[in-house]
């Protein structure tokens, strides 16, 4: 309304809050607003559960069958003669792996986020 | 356990610029009076949570080239304790109608004068 100057108009905003019903808790308003509607990090963000849920869930981790498979590297055994890298463990080591790149590449976009307790950030070596 | 890590995060960092995002329209914006109008009550309402140093509301272009932060209103505070007060007490509210959105905004780009984010 151009009416004048008219000092004495209402302010646009509306009276002392009357806060919506259900009050959204506090990190659920940084969520709806902050840094994780950036789609890559959603994507990042949702791989890493994916990939936490599948190294949590202990099913196996490479089921592809027989025929689909590469070759394996020479098998490395233990002092007492056990197997280290099996199928299994090899594929457990990859899953860490790119839980650990994402995490990294997530830090990189988004400083604030706070990194799983056993994340080990890459070091920096030759 | 990842999914509840996530969250329980911190969101965003707190900053002494806030931003409040869906707040004035384009029209209002291109109305001198209008302008000085939701300069005046940013000015007050949000003088309330501390002291304010600074409000900034991107206008439009008379060019028609888009501006960036259209929309938006930035508040810049003299320290954190008071942006983090006027997060809290803003986000939610209604400014004409519309319900504002109140979140940080990273102190370098808004002191270079970015604000499309």
């Amino acid at each position: 309304d151009g009416s004048g100057t008219g000092r004495k108009r209402k302010s646009r905003w509306a009276d002392d809050e009357p806060k919506p019903l259900i009050q959204l808790p506090d990190f659920m308003k940084d969520f709806a607003g902050g840094i994780e509607f950036d789609p890559e990090v959603q994507a990042l963000n949702s791989r890493l559960l994916e990939i936490s849920r599948k190294l949590q869930s202990g099913l196996p981790l490479d089921d592809r069958p027989e025929g689909a498979r590469s070759p394996s590297p020479e098998p490395i055994y233990d002092n007492m003669g056990v197997r280290i890298n099996t199928r299994e463990y090899r594929a457990r080591e990859k899953l860490n792996r790119e839980r650990q790149e994402i995490i990294s590449q997530i830090i990189k976009k988004n400083p604030a986020f706070k990194p799983p307790a056993d994340y080990r950030p890459p070091k920096l070596q030759k | 356990i990842a999914l509840q890590r996530f969250m329980l995060q911190p969101g965003a960092l707190a900053t002494k610029v806030l931003c409040l995002t869906q707040v004035v329209s384009v029209d209002e914006l291109n109305d001198d009076d209008d302008y000085q109008d939701i300069l005046e009550d940013m000015r007050v309402e949000c003088g309330k949570f501390g002291a304010l140093l600074n409000v900034v509301i991107p206008r439009p272009n008379p060019s028609g080239e888009p501006t960036p932060g259209l929309g938006k209103v930035f508040l810049e505070y003299a320290d954190v304790e008071s942006s983090s007060r006027a997060r809290q007490g803003l986000n939610g509210r209604k400014f004409g109608g519309n319900e504002v959105i109140a979140v940080f905004y990273p102190e370098n780009k808004f002191s270079e004068g970015e604000y499309e984010a």
